[in-house]
């Protein structure tokens, strides 16, 4: 059994299912990530470890404990909320002693431990002050300072940076991330932003009105998408229409795709090729079409994104994107004529249902 | 937190309740029965308090009075505190903290102390005792029932970027005041004036104090008749928590959903 | 800024707009209740004098100010506890509609004073009221002669049906502004909720108390009707007193009455800045 270990957990509010049927091991100094859009189930499954909602089936265990019914205060999660949640009437080293204090804990252990905390997250002179004379980003930090303290079995995130602006946020993830790294602690964070959980977690998981769209490693998330959701929602993602002909090609309107198409997808199945844009090359001569797939058209738009250019290109009907670099975009027009090359690799095709 | 109750928060709101309408359902009781001084429940109902109540010659007098009194405080409010209100937003609002002193001293003057200070000063005539005077003490002890919604809807609507956006879309003053800020504001106004109407028309202490007998309000009589005859007290009772209830369930009405207790409730009694 | 020049001028003339008023607020509120504490500090020939205050320390004017405090300072505080309960149940009713409901029934009760309002008490509790018979009917328990409507502990139960619903419409939004996230913090980090309430939930409550006991004081610290149609001159509270001087009574000298208008006044004036400090304390933390 894994450390943290959902089984067959389903959450009803009224008659309406905000997670159905979840399944998920967390092994133990791993680092998950709940991503999804809002009302996904994401946070209501965070909620459920944390004791917040309980489930209408299936069991949580922790470290071998069934904590399913367990009373929030007696579980030993540390939670850090989106913001706001620090005791506006306490000072920073109150807000953090407080674990300890209601629990019992000698005030010796308690001020070492908050100054062990507060060094941790590189607040060490802020005991003396209120919340409200911090910034958001302090704020959100002392409130993971004191959810740390109590040493949580696991460390519950609910979207902690969303509240913050975005150069804090960025800085403040890569933190969070070699905290939880230096401490080894089992975490759980639940986010609606997919670059953020992609670039701190060790494992994601994607989920859709209460279902687990896929589970994996963020390369497997990005590159090996399960299912047409999964593609949308993460990063950009072209995707051509087609019917299959074979195991290795697809119809895309008049033109032949060249795809590797899985074995449950048979001949004349209705599919997507899925295409990221950084996987297309343009080109303003016809290339070679022997290793890679072709499609001509022309460019509608050009969009400068800073480190690159994503050049958008109507192909009869379908607009496709590709992203270049500033080199190549010097020679590039709006109306021009283009073809587009991507290699039969770099194409995930799955059903259009 | 889940929303729950104990039983004893239940038992707790049962008691609040009853102790809220058991006056006011025993007073309209009281308006129409015939005799009711021994037994839980009247022996036998009866309009005939109504009918002396309205036969009463001080009758339509006082309700006349009072409402003379109240419609000129709501109109005071409405062409005098409103303007002034919105303009300070506007145009002036390094003002705007000494507008907010000024509307928080009524609450503290006593309706006594205000009454006795404008007798004191004002007592020469014509305008010694007058109605005048009595409107004006009203107006000064009313307006910030009319100042705290407006001043409130003012900030809950971003005057500036409404006018600045109405202005860019090139409308000018009167529009702007007409089509865009008034539409806005208009809850408050309204309930500003229900306000200032019921509380004026309940108001004791000053009618009391400045005009007295020379100009009765009707709480001046129901205040007489509970010393003369408890049935016509009681009608009378009834017809001023009827005005009371109305106004209230009005202000309710216009505000609409968004239920937002503030100071404003506190009146001078 | 190109009309930066142009700003001193413009809000010179806009101030002009605010003239009126203030002139309104001079004529009537301001002049008169500064005259007031001059007459206050002047004998009868108009000289410099503090024998105004010197009368007002005479037992019946030391009594009434003591009465006015207690009646005042009692009703506040009842009125604060309960209406803290109360309003704590209200708050968690599970239905939104009877949240209304009694949100707006404290509402029209709380602008209920005066004498309608001191009339239903007697309709109720007075010698032959309903409550009372009710009492001695039912429960054998006979109110007359230990309590009666007409004095102190009838105007207790009397100024309490306004203060209470007062108390609540003051205090929910104290309860909406505890966020969630607090309870479930101090819950996640192990604490039950007397732990939470004893060191978070009331704490931040304890400003918005504040700012509401001093506010009830005042309310009924002002209150005049209500009492006056009760008790009559049989009370002998400093608004009556007040009242005395200015319908002439002959037995209340007009220079005791600026006095105690001057005191109440400064008592007042004391409420309403506990009431802003603490009102703004509470704002902090709501932030």
């Amino acid at each position: 059994m894994a450390y943290l270990d959902l089984k067959n957990v389903s959450k009803l509010f009224g008659t309406v299912a905000a997670v159905k049927d979840f399944n998920l091991a967390v092994e133990k100094g791993e680092f998950v990530s709940l991503l999804g859009p809002s009302g996904c189930g994401k946070t209501t499954t965070l909620r459920m470890i944390a004791g917040f909602e309980m489930p209408d089936a299936g069991t949580i265990t922790l470290a071998g404990d069934d904590i399913t019914i367990v009373p929030p205060n007696k579980r030993g999660t540390g939670m850090v909320f989106q913001a706001y949640a620090l005791f506006p009437n306490m000072t920073v080293r109150d807000n953090v002693a407080f674990g300890l204090e209601v629990t019992g804990h000698p005030k010796a252990e308690i001020d070492e431990r908050v100054r062990e905390m507060l060094a941790i997250v590189r607040l060490p002179d802020a005991g003396k002050r209120y919340p409200h004379q911090l910034s958001g980003g302090q704020q959100q930090r002392v409130a993971l300072a004191r959810a740390l303290a109590i040493r949580p079995r696991v460390l519950l995130l609910d979207e902690p940076l969303s509240a913050l602006d975005a150069v804090v946020r960025v800085a403040l993830r890569g933190e969070i991330r070699k905290i939880q790294l230096d401490l080894g602690i089992t975490t759980v964070y639940v986010t609606h932003d997919q670059e953020e959980a992609l670039s701190i977690s060790d494992h994601v998981v994607v989920m859709n009105q209460g279902l687990i769209e896929q589970l994996g490693t963020p390369e497997e998330i990005y590159r090996q998408p399960k299912t047409r959701f999964v593609a949308a929602f993460i990063g950009t993602a072209n995707q051509l229409h087609g019917v299959v002909v074979d195991r290795a090609q697809v119809q895309f309107g008049t033109m032949m795709l060249r795809a590797p198409v899985p074995s449950n997808l048979s001949a004349s199945h209705q599919v997507v090729v899925l295409v990221r844009p950084e996987s297309v090359t343009i080109h303003s001569a016809a290339p070679s079409s022997n290793q890679q797939n072709v499609l001509e058209g022309t460019i509608q738009t050009i969009t400068f994104l800073g480190p690159i250019t994503r050049i958008a290109v109507d192909v009869s009907g379908t607009r496709v994107v590709a992203d270049v670099t500033a080199a190549n975009r010097a020679a590039l027009s709006h109306n021009q004529p283009v073809w587009l090359a991507f290699d039969p690799e770099a194409c995930q095709v799955m059903a259009s249902q | 937190m889940k929303k729950q109750n104990s039983i004893f928060s239940l038992v707790l709101i049962g008691i609040f309740v009853l102790y809220m309408i058991i006056p006011i359902i025993a007073t309209y009781m009281f308006s129409i029965a015939t005799k009711w001084d021994v037994s839980i429940l009247p022996e036998g109902y009866t309009l005939d308090w109504y009918q002396t109540a309205f036969d009463h010659p001080y009758f339509s007098i006082t309700l006349t009075n009072s409402f003379i009194v109240s419609f000129s405080a709501v109109l005071a409010g409405l062409f005098f505190i409103v303007p002034t209100t919105y303009w300070v937003h506007t145009r002036v609002p390094s003002a705007k903290p000494l507008l907010d002193l000024l509307m928080i001293l009524p609450f503290g003057i006593p309706a006594v102390v205000l009454a006795l200070a404008l007798i004191r000063v004002y007592n020469f005539q014509p305008v010694a005792r007058s109605p005048f005077l009595l409107i004006s003490g009203c107006v000064i002890f009313s307006m910030p029932f009319m100042y705290r919604p407006v001043s409130n809807s003012l900030m809950a609507i971003d005057v500036h970027t409404l006018t600045e956006s109405a202005l860019n879309l090139g409308a000018n003053t009167f529009q702007i005041l007409v089509r865009v800020i008034a539409p806005n504001i208009m809850p408050g106004i309204l309930s500003g004036a229900l306000l200032v109407f019921a509380t004026v028309f309940a108001e004791f202490t000053l009618a009391n104090l400045i005009t007295g007998a020379s100009f009765k309000t009707f709480p001046l009589l129901l205040v007489e008749f509970t010393k003369r005859d408890g049935r016509v007290a009681a009608a009378l009772s009834v017809i001023s928590f009827t005005v009371a209830w109305i106004a209230s369930l009005a202000i309710l009405w216009v505000s609409g959903r968004g239920h937002k207790p503030t100071e404003e409730v506190v009146a001078a009694h | 800024m190109s009309f930066s020049s142009r700003r001193p001028r413009q809000n010179l003339s806009a101030w002009a707009g605010v003239v009126p008023f203030l002139v309104f607020c001079l004529v009537f509120e301001i002049v008169p209740v500064v005259l007031l504490l001059l007459g206050s500090f002047t004998d009868k020939a108009g000289a410099f004098s503090l024998s105004n205050y010197q009368k007002i320390s005479t037992p019946i004017y030391v009594r009434s100010f003591w009465n006015s405090i207690q009646l005042s300072g009692i009703t506040a505080i009842l009125g604060a506890i309960f209406g803290l309960l109360i309003g704590y149940a209200i708050f968690n009713l599970p239905s939104p509609r009877l949240r209304e409901a009694l949100l707006a029934l404290s509402d029209v009760t709380t602008n209920f004073a005066g004498a309608p309002l001191a009339f239903a008490f007697i309709v109720i509790l007075g010698s032959s009221g309903v409550v009372t018979l009710a009492f001695e009917q039912y429960l054998g328990l006979k109110l007359y002669p230990t309590f009666s409507i007409y004095s102190y502990s009838g105007l207790i139960l009397a100024y309490l049906y306004f203060q209470l619903p007062l108390m609540i419409l003051l205090i929910i939004p104290a309860f909406a502004g505890l966020r969630r996230e607090w309870w479930e913090s101090a819950h996640n980090l192990g604490a039950n909720s007397w732990q939470y309430w004893r060191r978070i939930g009331l704490p931040i409550l304890t400003p918005s108390l504040i700012a509401g006991v001093v506010l009830l004081f005042a309310n009924a610290f002002g209150a005049y009707a209500t009492a006056w149609t009760l008790g009559g001159s049989n009370i002998t509270l400093v608004t009556i007193q007040i009242a005395f001087t200015v319908t002439g009574e002959v037995l209340h000298d007009p220079g005791a009455g600026d006095a105690m208008a001057m005191v109440s006044l400064l008592i007042m004036g004391v409420c309403i800045a506990i009431y802003q400090v603490a009102n703004s304390r509470a704002r902090r933390w709501a932030k």
